[in-house]
């Protein structure tokens, strides 16, 4: 019996930020949900492009704890090198940030979202079949 | 097929995303995975494959961070194949060796790639002998394969690498008494990383008595390492690379690849017909015989003879 | 809001369940004598001094810092003009943080991000920017150095600038940080020293101001960063404490300065503040007895001015909400409120766009004037302690003591603190907390206004996030360009060989880290002798 295929989400940090309470708790709910998460921890652009790109993965996810051209330019990157690579972001989001983010199709999960709502979002993002 | 065949030009022709692509389906697509196997068979063989094995924690990883730049001045790219486990439960997994792969590591003459092991149990993926075959033809000098932490006597490395680098810590005789034999029989060198950690020389000898107990000559080399700063690594190259030519040179390559492809094809064999043996008993005709064995009302030669029978689509002696 | 169905069991934060009431019969037995102990006698749960807020209010002591050191010196400048009481030097993350100059790859790569959170200094001349016209004399100050590697160059600066300006270090009051929760619990950076190197850090603060700074808090233990990275009040308890064991272990076995003033030394700690108030002020009173209890057993010390815990607070900036940011104004004084019925010695209130970014001149102003509120008019300077002999609040200070030891015995057993740094121990406790508290939020157990429930906003404008200014990067490559050129740079070489000498021996680190501050040696060399000499910690986890 071949089961469904298995979804493979990049998570990474964008900034040179240690806190990791955030990502952490998303990472592991992706596990919980059946989803391969490939962690790569703080990243610079050309890196994150280079494990999207290797880890054919199907959703890439930052978490962005710096300014927001430096998630911005890493976004714009992933598009050029995997374009249609779907891309969602948490962290420190403000309300211009977000609408940046946006703009350039990222979904984001500001502070106060639920982890049932990221799941959701990356079963919908990755078009993986939610456990009944 | 041409889409994926396509695919496998551009992954050649040094495309990488054909390559990751070429990978993902090797893991979703085991009829695949077989087909290009039988492909790619006539072009494999070029690669060194070495396989960093060894208890949870132990280092592989960041071994592995530093044996790339190492392996980069021999060699002009290399690519790693770091298996993770899956959890049973949700079938996902965090794969994180790539955390400790920077530097050097990140740059664009070096391919890693983390998997699943997807529920395998003998310490790699169902895939990653394929995907180390893919690796192979589209021409990737060096490939290191981080098999996830297990260290159970089932080691399916063995089947797969030129050289199996087996990573131990100190104090590694008190906490892994029971795979001490597995793991000393799957070595072709050893480290004892963590060295700058008191109890280096207990564990080294504790490793040589237990290799003595092997029929082996000469002894595998044991060399310490400390991966967070890089002690013991040259040497660690230098033996692995030695231990490599001097195969090459005295023709004990070719027949120690071999039996590797023997041992890879019998496991793959015997795999097959036990899945197939567990199909047939459970369809009807099979439950039948299991519960004249259970009555114990036909004998276990019989009931051997007659499931080969059932698997040849012999209904006909069905009982 | 939905009406719900009360649950069977409410229980704390530090996982004790709580009594519908209390009646004095549950206060235990042995705690009640503690009751009537006027504050600033030993135990000290009922305060650090008998006049309490009256003789002295707690210090207004805000983070503060982003961009060139210029702009951080005029928003430092602000916060006293608005009535700080003290100021708070942040230096830039990327930079700071990891002991890097702009011009490490890591920062290029980044370099928008560059005086986000603090402002760039690189070498003492930035500092003297930064520090422009700041009433050294007058006021107490935290020069940054919240990182156990970066503290040592932030204090050096600080302490060579307050020098050149005529005043004698001898004088001078303020506080270090080095904090060890922050650096190897909560915020794990890419690449730093490991944790033995940081403790010998430490110690050599704590011996260097013993000997030369007896105004100066040398190293301030933050639970804080303990319980904001998940840990319970009695958690953060027990961790602070083993941490405290830790430094004052290790000035035992140095025995180059009286264990008394190394005890002094590490009185000065910071907590958080958290939401459930009446615990977490419980938590403030259960810290002052555990100290004075933690040095008569444990180092037969009793000398008040060491036994005698000074707490700065800050109010939890993880219960700051991303969604309608001005209710964290009300939240910013509930906990407060919280600290002071505690008795805090000094108190930072997290900005209302805490979750959004570094704090708005406004937000700043308005973490001021919460506290200004509190003590101007509200008359609660006036009387000490006023939860004290409450059934409630006096069971739960006897709770959290007793749940804190067990954490610390834990901790004990599980090889000491920072052994349970490095193994990830600690981790693995903080992030079960984080899970739980996550699923409570989920399953609707426990609600967030704003944010699980009345989500309706109706607020006349909106919060967007702070950013400072877009230079911070280009002038600090500027003046690192311009350090490098125009020092003396035999004598920059000098000190820093000399640095690189003592940090491969065993002498205090601070002389030579002063010497090279005065030297124009830069932050990023410093950390190149750092890397290369003590090598990079291995974190226990992976994000
Ligand atoms: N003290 C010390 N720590 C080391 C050494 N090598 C690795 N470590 C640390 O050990 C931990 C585990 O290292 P990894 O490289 O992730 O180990 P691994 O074998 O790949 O782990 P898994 O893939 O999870 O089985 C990390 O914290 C490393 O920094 C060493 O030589 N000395
Ligand atoms: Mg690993």
């Amino acid at each position: 019996m071949n089961q469904p295929s298995q979804k493979r989400i990049l998570m990474s940090k964008t900034g040179l930020d240690g806190h990791w309470r955030g990502p952490t708790l998303v990472a592991r709910a992706l596990r919980d949900a059946g989803f391969e998460v490939i962690m790569i921890g703080m990243a610079n652009t050309d890196e994150i492009v280079r494990a999207a790109v290797d880890e054919d993965v199907d959703l890439v996810g930052l978490n962005i704890g710096g300014h927001i051209d430096v998630a911005l330019r890493a976004v714009r990157a992933v598009n050029e090198a995997r374009p249609g690579l779907p891309v969602f972001a948490g962290g420190t989001v403000p309300p211009h940030a977000k609408r940046q983010l946006e703009e350039l199709g990222v979904e984001v999960y500001p502070p106060g979202s639920q982890l049932a709502e990221i799941v959701d979002a990356a079963y919908r993002l990755t078009g993986a079949t939610a456990p009944a | 097929m041409t889409r994926e065949h396509n695919l496998l030009q551009d992954a050649i022709a040094g495309k990488r995303a054909a390559l990751a692509r070429l990978l993902s389906n090797v893991e979703n697509d085991s009829a695949f995975a077989m087909r290009l196997a039988q492909d790619l068979a006539p072009h494999a063989g070029r690669a060194h494959i070495i396989g960093i094995t060894g208890p949870p924690g132990a280092g592989k990883s960041t071994l592995i961070n530093q044996l790339l730049p190492r392996a980069l001045g021999t060699h002009e790219r290399a690519a790693v194949l770091a298996v993770d486990p899956s959890s049973p439960f949700s079938r996902g997994a965090l794969l994180g060796d790539r955390v400790r792969m920077q530097g050097p590591s990140t740059g664009s003459n070096v391919f890693i790639r983390s998997m699943a092991s997807r529920g395998d149990q003998g310490g790699i993926a169902r895939a990653t002998a394929t995907a180390v075959q893919l690796f192979d033809a589209c021409d990737w000098p060096v490939i290191i394969i981080e098999t996830l932490g297990i260290g159970q006597v089932e080691l399916d490395i063995m089947n797969l690498a030129d050289t199996v680098v087996v990573a131990l810590n100190p104090g590694w005789g008190d906490t892994f008494q029971a795979n001490k034999a597995g793991l000393t029989e799957a070595g072709d060198l050893f480290v004892i990383n963590k060295a700058d950690r008191p109890g280096a020389d207990s564990t080294r000898r504790e490793l040589l008595e237990s290799l003595s107990l092997l029929a082996r000559r000469p002894l595998p080399t044991i060399v310490e390492t400390v991966a967070t700063d890089g002690s013991g690594v040259d040497e660690l190259w230098g033996a692995i690379c030695s231990r490599f030519m001097q195969l090459q040179a005295d023709g004990d390559l070719a027949t120690l690849r071999q039996a590797r492809r023997m041992r890879l094809a019998n496991k793959s064999i015997r795999a097959e017909l036990d899945a197939r043996a567990a199909a047939s008993l459970a369809s009807s005709a099979g439950q039948r015989l299991t519960e004249r064995v259970a009555a114990g009302t036909m004998s276990s030669e019989e009931t051997t003879r007659v499931l080969l029978q059932l698997l040849q689509g012999d209904q006909a002696s069905a009982p | 809001m939905q009406a719900k169905t009360p649950p069977e069991v409410i229980r704390a934060s530090s996982g004790f369940e709580l009594k519908p009431f209390y009646t004095a019969a549950d206060i235990p037995a042995s705690h009640r004598e503690r009751i009537d102990i006027a504050p600033g006698e030993a135990p000290y749960q009922r305060g650090f001094h008998p006049g309490g807020y009256r003789s002295k209010p707690w210090r207004i002591f805000q983070l503060s810092g982003f961009g060139k050191p210029e702009d951080e010196n005029e928003r430092i400048k602000f916060l006293l003009r608005n009535g700080e009481t003290g100021f708070i030097m942040e230096h830039d993350r990327n930079t700071a943080d990891h002991c890097y100059n702009v011009d490490h790859p890591d920062v290029v790569a980044r370099r928008e991000d560059v005086g986000l959170t603090g402002a760039v200094m690189q070498s003492v001349r930035d500092i003297a920017i930064c520090m422009d016209g700041l009433p050294v004399d007058s006021s107490f100050a935290h020069p940054g150095g919240a990182v156990v590697q970066h503290a040592p160059f932030a204090l050096a600066g600080y302490w060579t600038v307050a020098r050149r300006r005529g005043f004698q270090l001898d004088k001078i009051a303020g506080t270090g940080q080095s904090d060890f929760n922050l650096t190897y619990l909560g915020c794990v950076t890419k690449q730093q020293i490991p944790t033995d190197a940081g403790l010998r850090f430490n110690a050599d603060i704590i011996e260097f101001c013993g000997q030369h700074l007896p105004y100066w808090v040398p190293v301030s233990i933050a639970g804080y960063n303990a319980a904001d990275t998940g840990l319970n009040p009695a958690q953060e308890l027990g961790t602070l404490f083993a941490n405290a064991v830790e430094y004052l272990d290790e000035m035992k076995r140095r025995g180059t300065v009286d264990m008394q003033m190394a005890a002094k030394g590490c009185a000065g700690v910071s907590f958080r503040a958290s939401i459930h108030i009446f615990e977490e002020a419980a938590k403030m009173r259960a810290a002052r007895v555990m100290w004075s209890e933690l040095l008569r057993s444990r180092y037969d010390i009793t000398d008040p001015k060491a036994a005698n815990l000074r707490v700065h607070c800050v109010t939890a900036g993880s219960k700051m909400t991303y969604q309608q940011p001005l209710n964290n104004i009300v939240r910013g004084t509930l906990m407060a409120l919280a600290a002071a019925m505690g008795g805090v010695q000094s108190l930072g209130v997290s900005g209302y766009d805490e979750a959004l970014s570094i704090p708005s001149e406004h937000a700043h102003q308005m973490s001021l004037r919460v506290q200004q509120i509190l003590q101007e008019e509200t008359n609660f300077c006036a009387v000490t302690d006023p939860l004290g002999g409450s059934y409630y609040v006096e069971t739960l200070t006897a709770q959290l003591m007793e749940k804190a030891w067990e954490f610390f015995d834990e901790i004990e057993k599980a090889g000491g603190y920072l052994a349970c740094l490095d193994s990830g121990w600690l981790h693995a406790r903080a992030a079960e907390n984080q899970h739980d508290e996550f699923m409570a939020m989920e399953t609707g157990e426990a609600n967030i206004v704003g944010v699980t429930c009345a989500t309706e906003d109706e607020s006349p404008y909106e919060v967007d996030g702070f950013v400072g200014t877009d230079d911070a990067f280009d002038v600090a490559t500027e003046r690192l360009h311009e350090t490098l050129r125009t020092r003396h740079e035999s004598a920059a070489g000098t000190a820093l060989k000399n640095l690189e000498a003592v940090c491969r021996g065993s002498d205090n680190i601070m002389p030579a880290m002063l010497d090279a501050l005065d030297a124009d040696v830069t932050l990023g060399e410093i950390g190149d002798v750092y890397r290369d000499v003590f090598g990079d910690w291995n974190t226990p986890i992976q994000t």
